[in-house]
């Protein structure tokens, strides 16, 4: 089993640092690796497909071979007749549907009824091993009747001769549909001085996570079931495995042991997930079962394929006056957080920047494609390409530097948008001065070779949802549980997930923090439901905000107990006491004190064990409106980034050089592990923007393998200079915002800037293929040749 | 994924490895750095019962950059690490070091590269992607999905070094129960002209070394690859070129292009007439535009076929103006 307590600290180096450049603090703000680092670079840290039980079966799962298909039968009597097989399920066994939001559930163990793309799994098999599984999937018949395949999401608009779904609008493949409108548009653009349309159009992509999905479940005979998961919400997997196998939640384990990468494509509940639980259920035993890559591939819950129309206003001062979304999405054969993603992609349109009006027509439709799902800056990049490129194409409109444009047209601190999002803390000014200063931007801007580039983008992204998918709206958002035992370790139990982003490490600062000890007293305790309290999950980008604001009160509630134990022993008042270096003095006299251990067993002495716990729970928020709560958030990150790239004019391939990117997460609680989030989203977002693709050829994936679907090779990195310009968020722990999706945000269109100034040709069908590039210029090379476009006056003026 | 059962063999001698075969005929697969044939088999690809692993066979290993004599199993890390073909050879390394990645460059070898299955988007997918499409030609069915039709496999040869050892003149060491036979590397590739009967192999013979000609020692070269990425991926094209001049005249000028055709392709009819002329700018770009116009990629790649057909005429061109530079 997995060791769910990781010694934080152990071989870390804990500089001393200066209070002074740290806001006085000790540990907040420095520069620390993780705390499991040293286990994961040594192949120490154990993930799920590391772990082991006694008896442990394998199980697999049977892909269906047709992407739209009644079921007619699955024959699998001389399958679970072949020796070594265990078990061999198939969807009836247990139909109940499930899915991560709680008013769409659309998703099943396994195929019920019917299939809904290519891939998905029709049958489950438990055997001694994985040759015994693919024999047995050679002795099951499955029987399909074809049915109409959907692979475009703008047919499903119409009236379909089968529907994907039943529970899809009228006689449509549409799972939703938004409308929105604040202000007046139409008088907006009848007024304009100016206005510019901008049609994106963007290829589903895959969250390419190193570590495949894997699931270890086991049925013991004292009634219960544990589950370990590679999972980024421990907590969503404990409800939907209750309700799906009808067992109560006290009955069920939910570990989540080291997750490889999760990216928002670990976040739903997942079919695997149940069957596998059902497996072991049937077999009494173990079962572990472990994606290869193509499955990985087929349930999917990437990133929507999506085609988007944006159309911006300005009066003649060069404010905006309008913003006009439509969106359309793919969201193949399932819901999963579509309804957010629906939301998302108009209304995340409305920062940085101030909008007066606004407009949004937001459709999602079924397709016979692999579902798509959340991820990382989910519902935040497409829309913010084209409204970014829509930006620039108004600021060439207008005879305008688009930074200054930019700069003109910012939200303030402590604002609120058009929808009613609450802005409190914003960085984003210093963050377009920031890239300007640095990236020598008027000496550069149009000013570079033909073919040479350099564009500016900025971005906003929602710093934790805050209206959570919530089971019992009434808890809180995470709590966080403290232990301290007569070995002065301070265990932390907390059910947030690191997936590799590092929730353990800012745990374990902020309880050392408070408390004045060091990181390696304390213990991170994550995940194992039987003992975390609940946290909503590493989605949203709330970690930081949430759990850190819990961990924060439950270590100031264990101070609290702490000052009065030190303040009995010293003889000074409880409110007297300071915590630092591992010692509680009095306040100015660092001599009149006593140890950590010594206060801690004082503390103890008739009482046991200390426990303190503590909680976030967020505002309400938001209007009153449909949809209003979608992108409420207790804060905002901005960001602004300046990118400059070089393109061969012969064949097209773009080399990003260096990328300036500023990003305000109020305190960086550990630069560090912020500079890893902007880096790692900076490979992430140029693999969207230049080369990754879900490829169809009508529902058939044509590339569901890591060769063939192009995540950046490390030789495409750009220089990256990051550049944490945030103040201090009023309601952040310490300060700090997210810093885990936003900073993905601004690189597409800031590269995709720099291409348009590079060859004086927008690019807005993502990838960009070198391909799309050189047909680009040889279309202009006809026309008259590419050339950038004029250098606007202001820019070397203001 | 998981291998399905087979039987290895590893035999320590040339003879002992034709033994195996011989007693397994069209059931078997030799086996060198595995670094290809492995991933197939795990997909599925026409696993066969029997493989016969080289590695045991000492003369298989033969280095030898100073008498241009490099065995089946030397590895493509070898190439690249090795100063003397560094300088000698300069195509093969550039060529070599575009291979995958260094992980599967420590393990895979000449051989294996010479001999690398052909691939296409609709073969290099597993076995129930595969079914779902109703198999193809080269496994299990019984048509093309990129040409439809029943006759011809138009899987691409991807393999990098051919172009380059092809542009140096190489030879190649072939044994097989019949004796001893040498052939121009060129001619390796003179199968049935299909993705699938692509060698001129005969049933069982061991590919030994390759040898390079002591003329071609030296001689500038270079090699020029299409991807999408600087790592990982096949050749999308993969354009070889070497170039000797006496002053401004060509002496002697080879080029050689992969990833485009069922085989590699050298040119020699349209650069044996430039022998003895001056290597202008003009009869540059006229050469690259003709070889552009020679080759006949199909949709089965990652990037579509009119853009690496196009890009032929940039690489060549490129290729050629930079050894005429360096010259």
């Amino acid at each position: 089993m997995a060791k769910s307590a990781s010694e934080p600290g152990g071989p870390t180096a804990e500089v001393r640092s200066n209070p002074a450049s740290t806001g006085g603090y000790r540990l907040i703000g420095r520069r620390l690796p993780l705390v499991d680092a040293a286990l994961k670079v040594t192949g120490r840290a154990e993930y799920t497909d590391d772990l082991k039980r006694p008896g442990l079966l394998v199980g697999r799962l049977l892909k269906s071979t047709q992407a739209h298909a009644r079921i007619v039968e699955v024959e699998v009597s001389a399958a679970r007749a072949l020796p070594g097989v265990a078990a061999v399920l198939t969807g009836e066994r247990f139909p109940t549907p499930f899915g991560v939001l709680p008013m769409t559930h659309d998703e099943t163990a396994l195929a019920v009824e019917k299939v809904r793309h290519y891939g998905e799994w029709v049958a489950a098999v438990a055997a001694q091993d994985e040759e015994t599984c693919e024999e047995a999937f050679r002795r099951i018949r499955v029987r399909y009747e074809p049915l109409p395949v959907y692979d475009d999401p703008e047919a499903g608009q119409r009236p379909v001769a089968e529907k994907i779904h039943a529970r899809a609008l009228r006689d449509t493949n549409i799972q939703k549909e938004v409308f929105q409108h604040f202000g007046d548009v139409p008088r907006a653009f009848r007024e304009a001085y100016a206005e510019v349309k901008v049609q994106g159009r963007f290829a589903g992509v895959n969250h390419g996570f190193t570590e495949p999905h894997c699931v270890l479940a086991e049925a013991t005979p004292d009634g219960r079931l544990t589950v370990w998961s590679a999972t980024q919400v421990p907590h969503y997997l404990h409800r939907a495995l209750s309700e799906v196998l009808g067992l109560p939640l006290h009955r069920i384990r939910v570990i989540k042991p080291e997750v490889g990468g999760g990216f928002g494509g670990k976040s739903d509940p997942f079919p695997h997930e149940i069957a596998c639980a059902a497996l072991a259920l049937e077999t009494g035993r173990a079962v572990k079962l472990l994606l290869d890559r193509e499955d990985v591939f087929y349930v999917n819950h990437g990133r929507h394929p999506t085609r988007n129309t944006v159309r911006l206003a300005a009066n003649e001062a060069g404010e905006f006056t309008a913003l006009d979304v439509e969106a359309l999405l793919d969201g193949g054969a399932f819901s999963s957080f579509g309804v957010v993603t629906t939301y998302y992609n108009g209304v995340l349109a409305l920062g940085p920047y101030r909008l007066p009006a606004f407009r949004y027509h937001g459709v999602r439709a079924y397709t016979n494609h692999p579902p798509s799902g959340a991820m990382r800056a989910h519902g935040g990049t497409n829309i913010r390409y084209s409204l970014e490129m829509a930006v620039d194409a108004l600021a060439e409109r207008l005879g305008r530097d688009p930074l200054a444009l930019r700069l003109q047209n910012l939200l303030s601190a402590n604002t609120q948008t058009v929808n009613e999002f609450r802005i409190t803390s914003n960085g984003a000014r210093d963050c377009l001065t920031a890239v300007r200063e640095r990236s020598r931007w008027r000496e550069r801007f149009r000013q570079l070779p033909f073919g040479e580039g350099i564009g500016v983008a900025c971005g906003f992204y929602i710093s934790g949802s805050n209206s959570p998918i919530h089971f019992t709206p009434r808890f809180p958002q995470c709590t966080v549980h403290l232990k301290v035992d007569m070995d002065g370790g301070v265990t932390i139990h907390c059910g947030a997930a690191d997936i590799g982003q590092g929730s353990k490490t800012l745990l374990a600062q902020v309880v050392a923090e408070v408390l004045g000890i060091r990181m390696d007293r304390t213990r991170v305790a994550a995940v194992d439901s039987d003992t975390a309290p609940v946290d909503l999950g590493s989605y949203s980008s709330r970690v930081t905000f949430m759990m850190g604001n819990a961990a924060k009160r439950a270590a100031e509630e264990l101070r609290e107990i702490l000052s009065r134990s030190a303040g009995e022993i010293l003889g000074h008042p409880p409110e007297e006491m300071s915590f630092e270096d591992e010692r509680i003095h009095r306040e100015g006299s660092p001599e009149v004190g006593v140890d950590f251990l010594t206060a801690v067993h004082r503390a103890m002495e008739h009482r046991g064990a200390l426990v303190a716990s503590g909680s976030y729970e967020s505002q309400p928020m938001g209007g009153t409106f449909k949809g209003a709560k979608a992108g409420t958030a207790p804060a905002y990150s901005f960001s602004a980034y300046v990118s400059h790239v070089k393109v061969d004019l012969e064949t097209g391939f773009v080399d990003v050089k260096k990328v300036w990117a500023a990003f305000d997460c109020g305190r960086a609680l550990n630069p560090l592990a912020v500079e890893g989030q902007i880096e790692g989203s900076i490979h992430m977002g140029l693999g969207q923007l230049l080369s990754e693709s879900m490829d169809y050829r009508g529902a058939r994936l044509m590339n569901p393998s890591l060769l063939e679907y192009k995540i950046l090779a490390p030789q495409q990195m750009p220089e990256v200079e990051c550049l944490l310009v945030g103040g201090e968020d009023p309601e952040g722990p310490f300060g700090a915002k997210e810093a885990g999706e936003g900073p993905l945000i601004p690189v597409l269109p800031s590269v995709g800037a720099a291409i348009h100034d590079a060859l004086g040709i927008r690019f807005l069908d993502l990838p960009i293929t070198p391909e799309k590039i050189f047909r680009a210029l040889e279309r202009s090379r006809r026309d008259g040749g590419a050339k950038k476009p004029p250098l606007p006056r202001e820019t070397t003026e203001s | 994924m998981h291998l399905e059962t087979f039987e290895l063999h590893q035999p320590t001698h040339l003879e002992d490895a034709l033994a195996v075969a011989s007693s397994h005929p069209g059931e078997f697969d030799y086996l060198a750095g595995g670094t290809d044939l492995l991933p197939n088999y795990k997909m599925r690809l026409n696993p066969r019962a029997h493989l016969i692993a080289l590695g045991g066979i000492p003369e298989l290993h033969t280095f030898a950059p100073a008498d241009g004599t490099f065995g089946a199993l030397a590895t493509l890390r070898q190439l690249e690490t090795e100063e003397a073909v560094a300088r000698d050879y300069p195509g093969l390394v550039e060529a070599a070091r575009q291979v995958a990645t260094p992980l599967v460059r420590a393990s895979a070898t000449v051989g294996g590269n010479l001999l690398v299955e052909t691939r296409c988007f609709f073969f290099n997918q597993s076995p129930s992607w595969r079914e779902a499409l109703g198999y193809c030609l080269k496994a299990e069915g019984d048509r093309c999905h990129v040409v439809p039709q029943k006759e011809r496999c138009y899987a691409t040869f991807s393999g990098d070094l051919a172009p380059s050892l092809v542009v140096s003149g190489a030879q190649v060491d072939l044994l097989s129960p019949e004796g001893t036979r040498t052939l121009p590397l060129e001619e390796l590739y003179d199968g049935r002209g299909d993705g699938i009967h692509r060698t001129t192999l005969l049933p069982g013979e061991i590919l030994v070394r390759v040898r390079l000609p002591r003329e071609a020692r030296g001689r500038p070269s270079t090699y020029r690859k299409l991807r999408v990425r600087p790592a990982f991926d096949f050749p999308e094209l993969g354009v070889a070129a070497s170039l000797a001049l006496e002053g401004r005249r060509v002496r002697s000028l080879r080029l050689a292009v992969g990833g485009l055709e069922t085989r590699p392709r050298s040119f020699a009819s349209l650069t044996d007439p430039l022998e003895g002329e001056n290597l202008t700018d003009e009869r540059i770009a006229d050469l690259a535009r003709r070889v552009q116009a020679a080759v006949r990629p199909v949709h089965n790649t990652f990037l579509a076929p009119d853009y690496r057909k196009r890009m032929t005429e940039v690489f060549v061109r490129r290729a050629l103006t930079d050894l005429k530079e360096a010259s």
